[in-house]
């Protein structure tokens, strides 16, 4: 097959034209096709991985929006005391927007004691004794900061909230380089805030053992006639509660996804038929020569697959190359979705690309291997 | 032995309500080392007879053996790969690859065949050399003259050293001197080179240069007059 791979090569390249403006279109579907993908991914990771599965939220009862849930900060105590509990995290949530946007800014308030024990953060600059000394400190995730253009010894003020960067960070979790991490104590007495003795929501960690449904409905349980009612939900649950709305576009996404690999499959075997039909008195003389049906149908599958592969990966190396650059995530009330570049797209993808290539092949290759030599060399 | 035996080959086509049957229980028996011409009205079936025998045409009944074996029998796969080392088709229209070089188009048939890179080279050289176009290797067809596309066609039907070399009207498109040209290069191949070969051609001047010179008329094969009936002695054995 090789031996002819100069064939195929000089036969894409005599029609550059057209071999651009296919390869052009299989790229733009493949990039559409890997944003899409890194979307779903992102979401995936908020509701499905084994820390959001082991960790239960207890939010306000009724609230949707961080702002207006606020939990007494001393059911913290309450619910340490539940057994299957291996720690309670008060969280203060601030953010700049509580709609769908792609530049949310999300504040959280963590006891900073608590926050290396229930985040596995790195400081990429800045440390953390400046944060633990500081009661304005924040540390910044590292898309929030690129987005941002924030660094270290910088001020950032949103709405009556200012606080000093100390730090950058990076974290195994995407979605948690789009948050600002602050004092509890500081977002709580932040002008205009003035919410001491509250919070936004309880991060409950649970011990190996602990079943995550009896455990929420137990807390719920203990709080029903007290001061404020709770709702808890695995944090994958209350992610994907929070997201809801976003995630039914998301869901309606994925079907651009599929349209972006038919648009594909239709441009590149449009190319190819059109390409077989301009040689049929060419594939005529191959055949003559003595090449089999066989190897004219993988020729022909071959400039096709070539087409849809060179397009697909040009595609998806600038969708990873933008989603890696871009550091792009989209929030609502407090919780982000972040879309980064992953192994699994770019195979993904390139499968796709190949898969698409050999199908959008299949026919016009099987033309061209059914020639009639004859009556295909009388063709003018 | 002959080289090449045809045993009542007949073809027809359906036109419509019409069945045209240009080759009529033809009999044929060409010897290696042949150059045999064969002439004949347009439509009179000398191309359809020539794609038979080069296996790109299937007749409707007969047989066609070459070196012993009944191409017709052959599916569509082994016939490809028993006209790659068998057969070296020149054609009217040249019809080269047009986005590969004068060299690629004449290695082309040596790369269905197992054979080493360096060997292939080797031939595809001496191929150049026969039809006097080293220089011109790495050209295009669209920057080669009529004459010299139907040389490295030549070149490109002789490269595999095939069994026999077939040519449709390989003069047809080329100007007086040209022709002089390809002919006297195919004549060489023939008498220098002993390659077999069979040439249609409407041409009395060409039909002229091969010492044995056939006619198709109305389906029937004539040589010298006389419609040629070579009865197979196993034909014979099977009548009797």
């Amino acid at each position: 097959m090789f031996r002819f791979a100069p064939y195929v090569l000089k036969g894409l390249w005599r029609h550059r034209s057209r071999t651009l403006l296919t390869v052009s279109g299989s790229a733009v579907a493949l990039f559409v096709f890997c944003v899409v993908g890194a979307v779903q991914q992102g979401l995936a990771r908020l509701t499905q991985d084994q820390q959001a599965l082991r960790t239960l939220i207890v939010f306000q009862e009724n609230r949707f929006c961080p702002a207006s849930s606020k939990l007494p900060e001393d059911y913290v105590r309450t619910v340490s005391k539940l057994p299957g509990v291996k720690d309670v995290v008060p969280i203060k949530v601030f953010t700049n927007n509580c709609r769908a946007s792609l530049d949310v800014v999300v504040f959280n308030g963590i006891p900073p004691e608590k926050l290396r024990s229930a985040r596995n953060l790195t400081l990429l600059s800045g440390n953390w004794s400046d944060f633990d000394t500081r009661t304005d400190a924040a540390i910044v995730g590292q898309a929030v900061a690129q987005r941002r253009r924030l660094k270290v010894g910088q001020r950032f003020t949103i709405g009556e909230v200012s606080v000093s960067v100390v730090g950058v960070f990076r974290s195994h979790v995407p979605a948690e380089e789009n948050y600002l991490y602050t004092h509890l104590d500081f977002l709580q007495r932040a002008r205009g805030k003035s919410s001491v003795g509250t919070v936004t929501q309880l991060e409950v960690h649970l011990n190996d053992d602990a079943d995550p449904d009896r455990l929420a409905s137990e807390i719920d349980a203990q709080f029903k006639r007290g001061p404020v009612a709770t709702s808890t939900r695995s944090k994958g649950v209350f992610q994907r509660d929070t997201l809801a709305d976003l995630a039914e576009l998301i869901g309606f996404a994925h079907w651009l996804g599929y349209a972006c690999v038919g648009l594909v499959l239709a441009l590149v075997a449009t190319t190819t038929v059109m390409a077989v039909q301009d040689r049929i008195k060419e594939h005529a003389v191959l055949q003559t020569l003595g090449l089999r049906p066989g190897r004219i149908f993988r020729i022909v599958l071959a400039e096709s697959l070539l087409q849809s592969l060179a397009g697909g990966l040009l595609g998806i190396g600038m969708g990873l190359a933008l989603l890696a650059w871009g550091r792009f995530a989209i929030g609502a009330e407090g919780v982000t979705i972040a879309f980064r570049p992953s192994l699994d797209l770019a195979i993904t993808g390139a499968i796709v690309s190949a898969v698409v290539g050999v199908l959008a092949g299949i026919v016009p290759g099987w033309q061209a291997a059914r020639t009639e030599i004859v009556v295909a060399l009388r063709q003018a | 032995m002959a080289l090449v035996e045809i045993r009542q080959l007949t073809r027809q086509f359906r036109k419509g309500d019409e069945v045209i049957m240009p080759l009529q229980e033809v009999n044929l028996e060409i010897q290696r080392g042949d150059f045999v011409s064969l002439m004949g009205a347009s439509g009179s079936g000398k191309s359809t007879l020539l794609n038979a025998i080069a296996g790109i045409d299937r007749p409707t009944s007969g047989a066609i053996v070459v070196s012993g074996t009944d191409i017709t029998k052959l599916s569509r796969g082994a016939l490809a790969d028993w006209r790659a080392a068998n057969i070296g088709y020149i054609f009217q229209m040249h019809n080269l690859i047009p986005v590969l070089t004068a060299y690629e188009n004449i290695e082309l048939p040596l790369l269905l065949l197992s054979m080493s890179a360096a060997e292939r080279h080797k031939r595809v050289e001496i191929a150049l050399d026969a039809v006097n176009l080293r220089d011109r290797a790495n050209h295009y067809p669209r920057q080669l003259s009529g004459g010299q596309e139907q040389r490295v066609g030549i070149a490109r039907a002789i490269v595999a050293n095939p069994t026999i070399i077939v040519g449709d009207e390989p003069t047809g498109d080329l100007d007086a001197d040209t022709t002089e040209q390809i002919l006297d290069l195919v004549q060489r191949l023939n008498s220098e080179l002993g390659m077999t070969l069979l040439l249609v051609t409407h041409d009395p001047r060409v039909a002229a240069l091969a010492p044995r010179q056939l006619r198709l008329e109305k389906g029937k094969l004539i040589e010298k007059g006389r419609e040629v009936t070579v009865v197979h002695a196993e034909l014979q054995h099977r009548s009797a």
